[in-house]
């Protein structure tokens, strides 16, 4: 027996949840929730790309007669401190924090979820043991934790792709755990084991797909909150080196200007929340239509 | 027969709400950063101390004069002896402190005493460590006599901590705030509001304003707001940036003044290292600055003062004039004399614990690009700036307050000081600066400060394009005479002034 025949307390639950990544899309599609969400990340997924490419002036070049210029037909969202354009700048500035989020995300949900079926499965004290230390871990202020690492091991790309997908997994093993815990009770499961299937295949063939749904839910959450890591790092001067621009870097450069200059601050506030938003919409929607609530309400 | 009732009631509602008001019309509410976060000190020389306090509490031997000279406070004259190697000051008269003990000879031995005592932790001692000893002679005058000849002790003697506090000072807790200043003390919290009351026997005379609130406001953005909100009557001592200037200078309701100081910021290129030790390679450096373009675009125009790599400021007396435009070619033929005729990378550390850095970083380049020199900026998170990158890496920014001639020299650039921070080693300009402390004719060291500030043009190892400006704001009915902060005569200011 495998997920796609398997059925649960759920019903359609796992039919829905064991088809193949374009029917995800098109179930999100279909939500108007999802769809907004969708569009919003495939624009920031372009601009990340193409940003630099699409920005209307040079993202670094600046004018010493264009400081802290207004909107105007030259500048539409007016210039910063150093006279350069607010909108190139803040087209190409997702950049650095989609390219670390991202994969930083990728890499919580991978270890996370590959971390919390064996946990589930080998079960007993080794579990318990296991999970009282995710309890400690998940009870340090992230942002302190991330300060701590960042600052002995230096700030750079990879060192904030590992110390974010390592910290983020780390929630990543108990929603897992409970999860799996849910499937392993099945009597599919059961077969599978008296059937004699290796740990690997009851893992891969048996209960990954039948928790699928938790982890594309999961890597929706955890790149946003990945994403609002790595903006707050950048805020705090642990992020990109100038001149590149990024949204935390632009915060935290422009907010001394907030009451007269709100142009240089809010377009990058706009445009990080925005994916966040999009991000968590799009979460939201998975989980609604493949039967995940994250309240614990059975759907 | 209703009406003057009315009337009557109304003018009584009115003087009820007036009267509160006029009780603190008087009061000057001044704002400031609570830069020790409550952990400030009445102790004038502590490491931690209150300065915005103890500039109204306590008075010093000599002070700033309008153009940054030095002028008589509580000393009314001084004298040195031929070698410049011994001082003698005479106490004004007439002085109190404000718990109405005289000022005597006593006072001064002991403030000195203290601030030099090894087993203290006093900052101030190294600006003073030429003081060998202090004591009073038969006419009751103070006696300075020096370890080597140094002709501007008095300029030396303007350290804003170099205050006089009364004997007893270290044991008598409650002699903690007394001083001779135009303020006394009356509640002491430095993170809420700190006030004092004016010191009417203030030998000056008595101040206009009838008390000073200090409200402990750290950040930047809520002390401007609390000046528009009408909460403070001007913006302070550390004043408001040229950016935030802008909203206040078309309201009617405010004005200010921009007054040049010595607080300058800068690029350090450490001569100790591999690529900086060239002095061809440190000139091409500052040659690059745009200096101007710096100045309008952090400041506005005429909101900063540029300057040659020269940390001497205009209000100076020793100042020399200087000129340095960008000069792209000449440094592009320096760095190719240097071996970095294709071009040269460097890395340059900097961080957002100063408004000023990371803009004026990226700015710098911007404009070295143009000569073919990248410069790939670090950011450093503002908590560890100061202990990871200044003064450890080849390259960084720094900011540093405003300083006398012979003591910025001294202190930062001279090859054997402490603070050494650009590991600027030249024997010439050592000699030159000792050969000026040494010097007592006005002229002949004028000259030699000029010969030592030329050097460290040519020569040196940090680039400091500017000079800032203090723009302050203040309510229109506020008047403080527009000196530098140290030159301001706190009992002259007034609330009711039409400026």
């Amino acid at each position: 027996m495998n997920a796609s025949s398997s059925t649960t307390a759920r019903g359609p639950r796992l039919a829905l949840a064991s088809l193949p990544g374009q029917h995800t899309l098109a179930l999100l599609w279909a939500n108007r929730q999802g769809r907004l969400g969708l569009v919003l990340i495939g624009l920031h997924l372009l601009l990340a790309v193409a940003g630099r490419w699409l920005a209307p002036h040079d993202i670094s070049a600046g004018d010493s007669l264009a400081s802290l210029l207004p909107p105007s037909a030259e500048h539409w969202l007016g210039t910063d401190q150093l006279g350069r354009d607010v909108l190139s700048r803040t087209l190409a500035g997702g950049r650095e924090a989609i390219y670390t989020s991202l994969p930083a995300a990728v890499l919580a949900v991978v270890w996370g979820s590959a971390c919390g079926m064996l946990l589930a499965i080998i079960g007993g004290r080794v579990e318990n043991i296991a999970m009282r230390l995710v309890d400690a871990l998940l009870s340090i202020p992230w942002l302190l934790f991330l300060l701590l690492v960042i600052g002995v091991m230096g700030p750079g790309p990879l060192v904030f792709i590992l110390t974010l997908g390592i910290f983020y997994g780390v929630a990543v093993v108990r929603v897992m755990v409970t999860a799996c815990r849910e499937v392993l009770c099945l009597d599919y499961i059961q077969a599978a084991r008296l059937r004699g299937d290796s740990l690997m295949r009851l893992l891969w063939r048996e209960i990954k797909p039948n928790v699928l749904d938790t982890i594309l839910v999961e890597l929706a959450m955890r790149w946003s909150w990945a994403l609002l890591a790595f903006s707050s790092l950048s805020f705090l001067g642990f992020g990109v080196s100038p001149p590149t621009p990024d949204w935390g870097l632009m915060v935290a450069d422009g907010r001394g200007f907030m009451s007269f200059a709100p142009w240089a601050v809010l377009p990058p506030i706009v445009a990080l929340s925005s994916l966040i938003i999009a991000i968590n919409l799009v979460a939201d929607t998975l989980a609604k239509t493949l039967g995940i609530d994250r309240a614990g309400r059975p759907e | 027969m209703k009406k003057p009732l009315i009337a009557a009631i109304g003018l009584a509602a009115f003087a009820q709400l007036a009267v509160p008001q006029l009780a603190h019309a008087e009061t000057l509410r001044t704002p400031h950063w609570v830069e020790f976060s409550g952990k400030e000190s009445l102790d004038p020389i502590s490491p931690t101390r209150f300065y915005s306090a103890n500039q109204l509490i306590y008075s010093r031997l000599v002070r700033q004069g309008s153009k940054g000279e030095p002028v008589s406070d509580l000393a009314s004259e001084w004298q040195a002896n031929p070698a410049a190697d011994e001082w003698t000051f005479t106490l004004r008269d007439g002085v109190s402190f404000h718990n109405g003990k005289a000022l005597s000879a006593d006072d001064v031995i002991y403030s000195f005493t203290r601030l030099l005592d090894p087993e203290r932790d006093a900052p101030a001692r190294a600006a003073l460590s030429v003081i060998e000893d202090v004591s009073v002679n038969e006419a009751g005058q103070i006696v300075f006599r020096l370890s080597q000849s140094h002709a501007d002790l008095p300029i030396l003697l303007m350290d804003y901590r170099a205050k006089i506090v009364p004997v007893g000072f270290d044991d008598d807790t409650s002699l903690q705030g007394i001083g001779t200043g135009p303020f006394k003390l009356v509640e002491f919290d430095p993170q809420g509001t700190t006030t004092f009351e004016a010191f009417a026997d203030y030998w000056e005379g008595a101040p206009k304003l009838d008390g000073m609130d200090l409200i402990g406001i750290p950040d930047d953005n809520a002390r401007t707001q609390a000046l528009l909100a009408g909460q403070i009557d001007w913006s302070g001592w550390n004043g408001v940036n040229a950016q935030q200037l802008r909203l206040f200078s078309s309201n009617p309701a405010y004005h200010y003044d921009s007054i040049a100081t010595g607080d300058w910021r800068g690029m350090v290129f450490r001569a100790d290292d591999e690529v900086f030790q060239d002095v061809r390679v440190r000139r091409a450096l500052r040659l690059v600055a745009d200096r101007e373009e710096m100045v309008n675009l952090l400041f506005g125009k005429g909101g900063a003062t540029i300057t040659c790599d020269n940390p001497v400021w205009n209000g100076d007396q020793y100042k020399l004039a200087q000129q340095c435009p960008q000069d792209l070619d000449t440094a592009r033929s320096l760095l190719s004399d240097a071996g970095y005729a294709d071009g040269l990378e460097i890395d340059v550390y900097t961080s957002g614990v100063d408004n000023y850095f990371r803009p004026m970083t990226e700015l710098y380049q911007r404009q070295a690009a143009e000569a073919g020199i990248t410069v790939n900026v670090h950011n450093v998170p503002a908590a560890d700036y100061w202990n990871t990158a200044w003064m450890k890496k080849p390259a960084f920014t720094t900011a540093w307050g405003q300083r006398p001639t012979d003591q910025v020299l001294n202190e930062i650039f001279q090859s054997e000081a402490n603070w050494n921070e650009s590991a600027y080693k030249n024997p010439e300009f050592d000699a030159l600066l000792a050969k000026a402390r040494a010097t007592l004719d006005d002229e002949a060291r004028t000259e030699l400060y000029h010969q030592a500030q030329a050097l460290l043009t040519e020569t040196g190892a940090t680039l400091i394009p500017f000079h800032l400006n203090n723009n302050r704001v203040m309510k229109r009915e506020v008047h403080i005479p527009a000196v530098e902060h140290f030159a301001i005569r706190w009992h002259q200011v007034d609330k009711q002034g039409e400026s």
